[in-house]
């Protein structure tokens, strides 16, 4: 009996330890980044390398919020850099969050109503669509990335976050429809019906009935085109030239540029980087479960 | 408000679902859509409910053609299958919805939740969601909305089909009172025999998308109209046995081999080497110890203890069988040899070629009548 009791209770220390191992393995690089950001520049390549910054400082944090060029200064006289990537940082998270809103928000509008016309409406085709809309992913991304690009270029719209906006939106939207599609599928239509007796329109059958339900299913495909506007790198790149444009991803890229690669500042802009993410994904992992299992099981 | 259907023609893609369907369902009844899977009830329910539409024939609420009214400017109320009700909402928004929509102010909403929430018992689960109720609840909160608004039509598509037995003939009961009490016309779908004969005042029996028969429950029980209709209606069904009209001294007879049951009431409307139906329904059938005249002899095949009653199907040879109600405590095994009393009063003839009912002399010409 004690003998029992106690192999169960080493067996799970040994999972929770194996578990908090593997945990610590794969946030690693996330806990890296945050403990050089809070280092001092002397602190970043002492050796031993500490782990807890000795002298915690936020200073990182408040040059790339205030957009100040504090690492530039020699012997108390501060010397003239011209601009540095730490001034365009809020700059930069502006457009990210401008094109990520904008991109999600066009996405999701066009891919709910469409996913309503595919499973409520009889059309010539409404039974291929969705899985042709799946075709794209198949293919790398960057092929798709020049002919959009020499688009831009008729529509006059490189160099402008719009440009970024619609290319996420040729991302996005065959997903974002394929996801809402198997969603509104799962949807009895017995509902929209009862609501159209109760003296309901159309719309406000829409409104009212169809979009609370689908809500899972909306919020399970904004999450997917939010992390994709956001993490993007490559469309950012090719479409955008002024520093004034850029996006995050970019943006930081230009930390590495020149000699001096100040890593605290880089690490300070990665951590914030993810925050609103991680906010974003502990606010909705709920309904993200929900939405993406619905759609797989009645899919 | 009566409810008027002619000649109503409804085909999806090359699969015709209802043909020349002409009814009437008076003000204020309760009439039931009586009929088997895929005969074509539901559709026709829910072209008046003005949610398909209707290809040719006119469909009227009183004198007003509503083909092409949408359905909330018909003023119906309908209550469906899987009750449908809205689930991101409480039962009190529920019941509201229909209200809301139509503008009717904040406190004349909650006051008729509140009365139709009294009137159902559902008035403690005002703020729980679908989710959180029991089958026997949600249909009652389905059936709240449909009478929240005091409409002038109920459509019920077979609102009991999703409940266990015994709530079943519950509800069965209730609807039936609050149809007495609302005072509303009542159409009512359901391919249960049974629902149709307890509750409703008229039975429109659909066969194939084409009514059968249209009557009172005692009058399509009584006469039915066609072989169709005899083996749909009552339960057990209603025997049915080839046999030819036979002419032997005079006095007409119903033969199969060794079976022979004179039909003097059918003189005259049937001719010798006639091929008929004869029905007789299992009650009406006895086992006897006689030999005389209308008995036949057969072996017992299977019996089945049915509560109050002894299902006794009689194995007569040649795949002839017959099912013989009896009292529970009659005495009576498998493979028994038996005799069984038909008796001629309680025979219906039909045609073999067109499946017809064949009236007799003494049966009343207002039975029913046929589409």
């Amino acid at each position: 009996m004690m003998a029992g009791g106690l192999w169960r209770i080493l067996g799970r220390a040994a999972i929770f330890g194996t578990l908090c191992g593997l945990t610590f393995v794969v946030c690693f690089p996330l806990i890296w980044a945050l403990s050089t950001s809070l280092k001092p520049k002397s602190e970043i390549f002492a050796t031993p390398p500490t782990l807890i910054p000795r002298a915690a400082t936020f200073e990182n944090y408040a040059a790339l919020v205030t957009g100040r060029p504090q690492y530039f200064q020699s012997g108390g006289q501060q010397v003239d850099t011209g601009s540095t990537p730490a001034q365009f940082f809020t700059r930069w998270f502006f457009n990210s969050i401008i094109v990520t809103a904008g991109s999600t928000l066009i996405s999701i509008v066009v891919s709910t109503l469409a996913a309503y016309s595919l499973t409520r409406f009889r059309y010539w085709g409404r039974g291929v669509v969705p899985y042709f809309s799946l075709l794209g992913y198949m293919v790398p991304s960057i092929i798709f990335v020049f002919p959009l690009f020499l688009l831009m270029v008729r529509l006059n719209l490189t160099d402008t976050l719009l440009s970024l906006v619609l290319g996420y939106v040729c991302i996005t939207l065959p997903f974002c429809m394929w996801l809402m599609w198997a969603f509104m599928r799962s949807i009895p239509i017995e509902i929209e019906e009862a609501a159209l007796v109760d003296g309901a329109t159309r719309l406000q059958v829409f409104r009212d009935v169809v979009l609370p339900t689908a809500l899972p299913g909306i919020i399970a495909a904004a999450i997917f085109a939010m992390i994709v506007s956001w993490n993007d790198y490559l469309f950012g790149r090719v479409f955008l030239n002024s520093l004034d444009n850029l996006t995050l991803t970019v943006g930081v890229m230009l930390f590495f540029e020149g000699t001096h690669v100040d890593w605290g500042l880089l690490m300070a802009a990665c951590v914030l980087m993810t925050v609103p993410m991680a906010l974003l994904f502990m606010a909705l992992q709920r309904h993200l479960v929900a939405g993406f299992g619905a759609g797989a099981v009645k899919g | 408000m009566q409810v008027t259907i002619e000649d109503i023609n409804k085909s999806f893609g090359s699969v015709r679902v209802l043909t020349n369907v002409s009814l009437h369902f008076p003000s204020r009844k309760f009439v039931t859509l009586l009929g088997p899977s895929g005969c074509g009830k539901t559709t026709l329910l829910r072209m008046i409910a003005g949610l398909e539409t209707v290809d040719s024939g006119t469909i009227r609420f009183g004198d007003q053609v509503v083909n092409r009214l949408a359905p909330r400017d018909r003023n119906i109320a309908m209550v469906f299958q899987s009750y449908a009700l809205y689930p991101q909402m409480t039962v009190r928004q529920n019941l509201g919805y229909g209200l809301r929509v139509r503008g009717i102010p904040k406190e004349a909403r909650a006051e008729a939740i509140e009365r139709v929430g009294r009137i159902l018992e559902i008035d403690h689960l005002l703020d729980r969601r679908p989710a959180q109720l029991s089958g026997g609840q949600r249909q009652r909160v389905a059936l709240g909305r449909a009478m929240v608004r005091s409409p002038d039509i109920f459509l019920m598509d077979e609102p009991l089909s999703n409940l266990d037995a015994r709530l079943r003939i519950a509800m069965r009961a209730e609807l039936r009172r609050f149809h007495l009490d609302l005072n509303a016309t009542t159409i009512y779908v359901t391919h249960d025999q049974l629902e149709a004969m307890t509750m409703s005042d008229y039975i429109a029996v659909l066969d194939a998308g084409i009514v059968q028969q249209f009557g009172t429950p005692a009058a399509v029980y009584a006469a039915p109209a066609n072989l169709f209709v005899a083996g749909f209606i009552g339960n057990p069904p209603m025997n049915l046995l080839p046999c030819r009209v036979a002419l032997c001294n005079g006095s007409l007879f119903a033969v199969d081999e060794d079976i022979k049951i004179e039909i003097a009431q059918f003189h005259g409307q049937v001719a010798p080497e006639q091929e008929v139906v004869l029905g007789i329904r299992p009650q009406d059938l006895a086992l006897t110890t006689e030999t005389g005249a209308s008995t036949a002899s057969g072996r017992v095949w299977v019996v089945e203890l049915v509560g109050s009653e002894k299902l006794v199907d009689v194995d007569f040879g040649n795949k002839r069988r017959l099912i013989v109600q009896t009292r529970a405590d009659s005495f009576v095994r498998e493979e028994d040899a038996v005799r069984v009393r038909i008796p001629p009063e309680r025979v219906h003839l039909f045609d073999r070629q067109t499946g017809r009912r064949i009236a007799s002399k003494s049966s009343s010409p207002s039975g029913g009548s046929t589409h």
